[in-house]
């Protein structure tokens, strides 16, 4: 997948479009792309694999404080910062924002598989690599930056 | 009312519990399982229960076995025959709804979701149970 041939499909206005839907949704947050690329300690990601008319991945990644006031929201109470729920929240985000681009794509493109997501807690500021093209969106609600990362 | 949640995220049962509890419908017990298998297994013991679940909602995305195996099994074993059955899923592609309407599931919801949304799917179908 080239440059070009996913500004030609909007691929990233569709993922901005995903991600302010669930923030929206599931959060009742605002979240905007933001130019801010610099992730302090990007200590944890979620990778969700696209298998099928499509091959690639969608993978979050944020600092642990991000990943912690997420799951928070997520859950109407402040959780833990050692609690598991906070892998657990930070992966059904890239669940839903991974399907929710899926489901932005036409009719023969969306015929695609999503994996359950995979949990990091190992440093994950260059994530990806196995696909040849790509691109990388940063995201902000209330002052939280986190990164979303797709490639096919 | 019972009711039981399928899904392999544990903070996603949580936000689906809190959905139903907003719905206005007095659920006395709501009872979770992380795949189909423990699904099946609490549906099993449940037949001996004075107070039968009346409602499940499933994911279909879970390891082990899948919202759409659990619905097949469920259908074949002839387990909590006549509950409505409600999938919350980001599979809302068109093959993963037809099968899962042949399955037996009576309602669909997308993810994301809002509160509403689940309110507006599920009270119908327990007002025509």
């Amino acid at each position: 997948m080239t440059v070009q041939q996913i500004q030609d499909l909007d691929w990233v206005g569709r993922l901005d479009s995903a991600v302010s839907e669930v923030f929206e949704m599931m959060l009742e947050r605002d979240c905007a792309p933001t130019e801010k690329a610099d992730i302090a300690d990007p200590s944890i990601s979620a990778r969700i694999l696209f298998s099928g008319s499509i091959h690639g991945e969608c993978v979050l990644f944020a600092s642990r404080t991000v990943a912690q006031v997420t799951a928070g929201v997520m859950l109407g109470a402040v959780s833990e910062s050692d609690s598991p729920m906070i892998e657990d929240a930070i992966g059904e985000l890239c669940n839903m924002i991974a399907g929710g681009w899926k489901s932005k794509l036409g009719s023969d493109e969306a015929i695609c598989a999503i994996s359950p997501p995979t949990i990091s807690t190992h440093p994950t500021a260059e994530p990806g690599g196995f696909f040849e093209g790509g691109f990388r969106r940063f995201y902000c609600f209330e002052g939280h930056v986190f990164g979303v990362y797709m490639a096919f | 009312m019972r009711a039981l949640i399928i899904d392999d995220s544990a903070v996603m049962r949580k936000v689906i519990e809190r959905a139903l509890r907003q719905s206005g419908i007095d659920f006395l017990e709501i009872l979770q399982a992380s795949n189909g298998e423990e699904a099946l297994e609490i549906l099993r013991g449940d037949t001996a229960s004075t107070m039968k679940i009346g409602l499940i909602i499933s994911d279909i995305n879970m390891p082990v076995m899948d919202g759409l195996q659990f619905l097949e099994a469920r259908r074949d074993q002839q387990l909590a025959v006549g509950v409505p059955v409600v999938m919350i899923t980001t599979e809302g592609s068109e093959p993963f709804v037809l099968r899962a309407i042949a399955a037996g599931a009576q309602g669909y919801i997308c993810k994301p979701f809002t509160a509403e949304q689940v309110k507006a799917r599920v009270v119908p179908l327990l007002e025509a149970a």
